[in-house]
């Protein structure tokens, strides 16, 4: 059974002359533990495909299903439920919140989800420990490098047994050393079967997901499953030495 | 597995998250306080001007209990009674306990000052406060005396020397002083040691079961019946007895409530331009509310984040302001000590203003939050995590509420005049506030509708007023409240300052003084007892000779004497009633103020400068036993009984512009025709002097000097305002107010629109056209701020004299000077306009410092 499910999706921006369809008829699925790269160009309607897929968004038309529930019959409040105990996210610019140490960042949507202080800590700190951020867990967003400020943004989308990760560009900040460690890290993350939906521009980075969505002016064109397994290809010794989830 | 349906959890995360949410408002605020620097200030100085004003009213005036210790009640008996010791010791069997403070006056040697000797004990049941030890000790035997520090000072005393006086030497032992009025200098020895008192003081408290109504202690020293024209006073075998002030606590207008009702007003502006300030913020964090979001946070913690940044912010700032209030009363609190000569303790803080006016600062700045944490929530999370702004929320309300809320207002003010009930007219005024709340933006979107032929930078200008009227209308309101507030004081003065019956203002010009036969009559039912002397009378001349050579000393040609009858005016109706002293309008009196004689109409009963006092129905001159005669309540039938023997009804009136306006000087006259037609006595009450110029202190000193040495007394000019200062004073903080708001939010709106402006210089927009934006911005807000202020004043002040509350007739309201409404109107809006130009010199700040890395 798939995880994510879109069923002919429409997303409209405006109305009359000014009207713009990103999305037009998107059929899309992923299955726990999948991993899917989107790909187009921009205006493509990659990050609205995202953000509907997390709730973030109501599409126009069509059928959005994460793990089986409808999307378009949940309230905003059962939204951010779902957003807090299932969903996670990448942005691009990591958007870690400022005033929040590393640890507490990871552990906000434990804390927004109930649970206590302590106990969120000493997840967000298991979640740290794991990126090998430990001894970063008490500094401020901007006291972290790029990569490390990424792997936190990581650490935050998976905690508390999340099962779908939606990252829009999560390699775009980084150099290619780090964006690689990245990608393993959400590979990581999808063998423990957690469904990744992962938008990129750098068909490299798309090569390491299972499936490859291309979309155009909001219409899925191609879908391919990449030939090369990435891990084979690439040389584990060329990244940081990151562990994985 | 449905986890969206796990029942363990609350929808919003509970304590957990709401903890954390707090915490990140407040990591937020530690980081960011600058960009509210704004708020923080005005809740500060509000806070810090709060309690530094209620301390200081509370603390200025005297003890409630000055001269009375902790006794209810005193009486003085003169050391030259012969009845002194009976008197005494009557009062002692009647009131047990009593406590006698015997005073001796002595002169300083080689001084013309004086100081009492004073016999009393440290310890006594009432007398204790009035007594503290400075250093040293206080005496224990005969040989023993304590000196206050400033009798020590001019003795050249301190302790361990001899203290001759009388003949007897005493050790001085100690320094002491009365806490309750630093003035107060004297020698302090045992009791029993004042050989020959010029003074006793006793102190008591009536016993229980025993009240001051009239016949169990004594005879009323008034009749009960005229207790609402004279204030009530006591009698014991003969001896006056005075009761302790109260004070102002009890009372409902006591100064700490004056001071957290002002607050609140205060808060009400600060808290709408805040709105202003939190929204800016929580734009700029805009991106970060969308993070949140994303990460499954509720809308319920979105606008928890926004609140507390609220509390926070007012928590913060009412601290500072208490600190600061707090250091700036120790510092001032010895200059307050000083110059209301009386000890003031470090923690006479009204702590409830202290408590009161926190309370406030933060429930003001929750509030003004909560209204950006609701539209933040209006937006969709994409739109935050792009850090769009919601589109500005097009207000489409109807003026029906706004205008049913103005006339309540109207009626419920009305109404509480005529059931003259404070309660009701606070709650006409809160309508008032809402409605121009309410109307606020109705006036913006009425605004940028007018300026669609207008210029580049009106049309912009208004436009965007009109577009983020959700925002700028919390601003209008804020103008039009200062002005709301401006325009009732200046329409109250001006009918209360119009009234011709109940006359206020100052009492004499600054170069004019009143010598009085026995002081100034307090009432006129006191005219006839005792306050003047009869005319011709050999005692008359004396005093007449004494107030011209006062006069000469002056530098005055003659004193023009004032004539009395026992004779008055009064209003036979409720309300508001006569009030000052009628002279005689002789010709001398007539002649220095230029009138001749022949102006007075040969029917006129009475003249008078009191605008519209002859335009008065219901007066009547009562006089005879009639003047003395009012038995029955005010206000019904029988307290206006005009019987032709001694009241005349409606005597004829007739305006004479060139007489004094003030209340003390001759204003009112009755004719010399009226005096003969009725039969009057007149007596001589004073003297009045008209000087080429001010009087300068030495000389009213040297005036009062003169006067005293023939049992007379000086009037001056005192220090209440005229109608026109107060309106010019009240106009002054209108424009102040308004001026004050709009510089602070003018910024705050144009940031809304800063994008805006960043096109426009794309496009080649100059700086000259910001600044019209700007100036155009501040200016539009500035005039209908004033527009909207003051019509709701007018619909306030108008529904309050309608009731007729004050006794004058609504026209009375047109006597607020045109030219002060024209400066509101167009002044205020213009300086504004030029304010907003100089200050729109600078760049915007760019939108988005956002709270996210």
């Amino acid at each position: 059974m798939s995880f994510v499910e879109l069923r002919n999706v429409y997303k409209s921006y405006g109305d009359g002359a000014a009207k713009v369809d990103a999305l037009r008829g998107i059929e899309l699925s992923v299955e726990p533990g999948g991993f899917v790269a989107v790909m187009g160009p921009s205006g493509s309607g990659k990050s609205t495909l995202l953000m509907i897929a997390g709730s973030l968004e109501e599409p126009t038309e069509g059928d959005v299903r994460i793990d089986g529930l409808r999307l378009s019959g949940l309230s905003r409040n059962q939204k951010a439920r779902l957003r807090r105990r299932t969903i996670g996210y990448v942005f691009q610019d990591f958007n870690l919140l400022a005033g929040l140490t590393a640890v507490e960042n990871v552990c906000l949507p434990l804390e927004l989800d109930g649970i206590a202080a302590r106990k969120a800590r000493a997840i967000g700190m298991a979640a740290l420990e794991e990126l090998g951020l430990a001894d970063r867990s008490n500094r401020y967003p901007d006291q972290l490098s790029g990569g490390e400020r990424q792997r936190v943004a990581i650490a935050r989308a998976v905690v508390g047994e999340r099962r779908l990760l939606l990252a829009d560009e999560p390699s775009g900040a980084l150099d290619s050393v780090n964006g690689e460690a990245v990608m393993r890290m959400i590979l990581s993350a999808c063998k423990t079967g957690v469904a990744a939906v992962v938008v990129t521009h750098d068909a490299h980075l798309a090569s390491w997901a299972d499936r490859v969505v291309f979309l155009r002016d909001g219409r899925v064109v191609d879908q391919t499953n990449p030939p090369p397994s990435p891990e084979s290809i690439l040389q584990p010794s060329t990244g940081p030495n990151e562990p994985s989830l | 597995m449905n986890t969206v349906n796990q029942p363990s959890l609350a929808n919003d995360g509970g304590i957990p998250a709401r903890r954390a949410m707090i915490r990140w408002a407040w990591r937020l605020f530690k980081r960011e306080w600058h960009q509210q620097l704004l708020i923080l200030g005005l809740i500060t100085v509000a806070v810090t001007a709060t309690i530094i004003g209620a301390a200081v009213a509370r603390n200025a005036p005297p003890p409630a209990n000055s001269g009375f210790g902790s006794a209810r009640y005193s009486a003085t008996i003169e050391g030259s009674d012969p009845r002194f010791q009976s008197e005494v010791a009557s009062f002692s069997k009647q009131f047990k306990p009593v406590e006698v403070i015997e005073n001796q006056i002595l002169r300083i040697p080689g001084s013309t000052m004086t100081f009492e000797l004073r016999s009393q004990s440290p310890h006594g049941i009432f007398s204790k406060p009035m007594l503290t030890l400075v250093s040293g000790r206080y005496p224990l035997t005969g040989g023993e005396v304590a000196l206050t520090p400033d009798l020590a000072r001019n003795l050249d005393l301190k302790v361990g020397d001899a203290f001759r006086v009388g003949g007897a030497s005493r050790k001085v032992v100690g320094i002491v002083e009365n806490p309750q009025s630093l003035l107060d200098q004297f020698a302090l020895v045992t009791p029993g040691q004042v050989e020959a008192a010029t003074t006793a003081t006793i102190l008591f408290d009536i016993p229980k079961g025993m009240s001051l109504a009239a016949g169990n202690i004594g005879k009323p020293a008034v009749s009960a019946s005229r207790t609402f024209l004279i204030p009530r006073s006591l009698t014991f075998d003969g001896v006056a007895i005075q009761s302790a002030s109260k004070g102002s606590a009890g009372a409902f207008a006591n100064p700490e409530t004056i001071s957290v009702a002002g607050l609140a007003l205060g808060m009400l502006l600060i808290a709408l331009v805040a709105v202003g300030g939190f929204t800016v913020v929580a734009q700029r964090r805009m991106r970060a509310f969308g993070v949140l979001e994303s990460l499954g946070a509720s809308d319920k913690n979105v606008k928890l984040v926004v609140k507390a940044d609220g509390v926070i912010v007012g928590v913060v700032g009412s601290l500072v302001g208490v600190v600061i209030a707090l250091a700036g009363w120790l510092a001032y609190r010895p200059v307050l000590e000083s110059s209301s000569h009386h000890l003031i303790s470090v923690l006479a803080v009204p702590w409830t203003v202290v408590v009161a006016s926190m309370l406030l600062a933060t429930v003001a700045a929750y509030l003004a939050a909560s209204q950006p944490a609701r539209s933040l929530t209006r937006a969709s999370v994409a739109a935050s995590l792009s850090a769009r702004p919601a589109p500005p929320r097009q207000l489409h309300r109807s003026a029906i509420p706004a205008i049913a809320l103005l006339a309540s207002a109207f009626v419920i003010v009305w109404y509480s005049g005529k059931q003259d009930s404070p309660g009701l007219l606070i709650i006409g005024l809160i309508f008032l506030v809402a409605a121009v709340v309410l109307l606020s933006p109705l006036f913006l979107a009425a605004l940028g509708r007018s300026g669609r032929r207008a210029p580049l930078a009106l049309r912009l200008a208004f436009r965007d007023l009109a577009r983020y009227r959700a925002r700028s209308g919390s601003v209008l309101a804020a103008v039009s409240l200062g002005i709301l507030i401006s325009v009732i004081i200046s329409g109250v003065a001006a009918v209360r300052y119009s009234n011709p019956l109940d006359y206020v203002g100052p009492n004499l010009a600054p170069d004019q003084l009143v010598l009085h036969v026995s002081g100034p009559p307090a009432s006129a039912v006191k005219l006839g007892e005792g306050a003047g002397v009869p005319t011709g009378s050999g005692r008359a001349k004396s005093l007449g000779a004494s107030a011209n050579s006062i006069a000469k000393a002056l530098g005055i040609n003659s004193a023009v004497e004032l004539d009395s009858v026992d004779a008055n005016l009064r209003h036979a109706a409720q309300g508001r009633n006569w009030m000052g002293t009628i002279y005689v309008a002789t010709p001398q009196l007539l002649g220095e103020f230029g009138i001749n004689s022949s102006e007075v109409s040969p029917n006129a009963d009475i003249v008078t400068m009191r605008p519209g006092l002859s335009g008065e129905s219901k007066m009547q001159l009562i006089y005879g036993s009639n003047l003395y005669g009012v038995v029955a309540p005010p206000g019904s039938s029988q307290a206006y009984s005009c019987p032709t023997s001694d009241c005349l009804s409606n005597p004829v009136i007739q305006q004479i512009k060139g007489l004094p306006s003030g209340t003390s000087a001759p204003n009112t006259a009755i004719t010399e025709t009226a005096v003969k037609k009725l039969g009057l006595t007149t007596f001589v009450s004073g003297w009045f002097m008209q000087a080429s110029k001010p009087f300068s202190n030495a000389q009213m000193t040297a005036a009062q000097q003169a006067a005293a040495a023939v049992g007379m007394v000086v009037e001056t000019q005192n220090t209440l305002p005229t109608s026109s200062t107060i309106i010019s004073w009240a106009t002054a903080f209108g424009i102040a107010l308004a001026i004050a708001i709009l510089v602070m939010s003018v910024g705050l709106l144009r940031s809304e629109t800063a994008a805006d402006l960043r096109t426009l210089a794309a496009t080649g927009a100059t700086s000259f056209t910001r600044r019209n934006i700007t100036a155009a911005t501040a200016g539009a807000l500035g005039f209908l701020g004033a527009i909207l202020g003051t019509a709701a004043g007018y619909v306030g002040v108008m529904g309050w004299f309608m009731s007729g509350v004050q006794g004058g007739g609504l026209s009375a309201v047109t006597n607020v000077p045109i030219e002060n409404l024209a400066i509101v109107i167009v002044g205020m809006p213009l300086l504004a306009a030029l304010l907003g130009w100089l200050l729109a010199g600078r760049t915007q700040p760019s939108m988005a410092r956002q709270a996210i890395e």
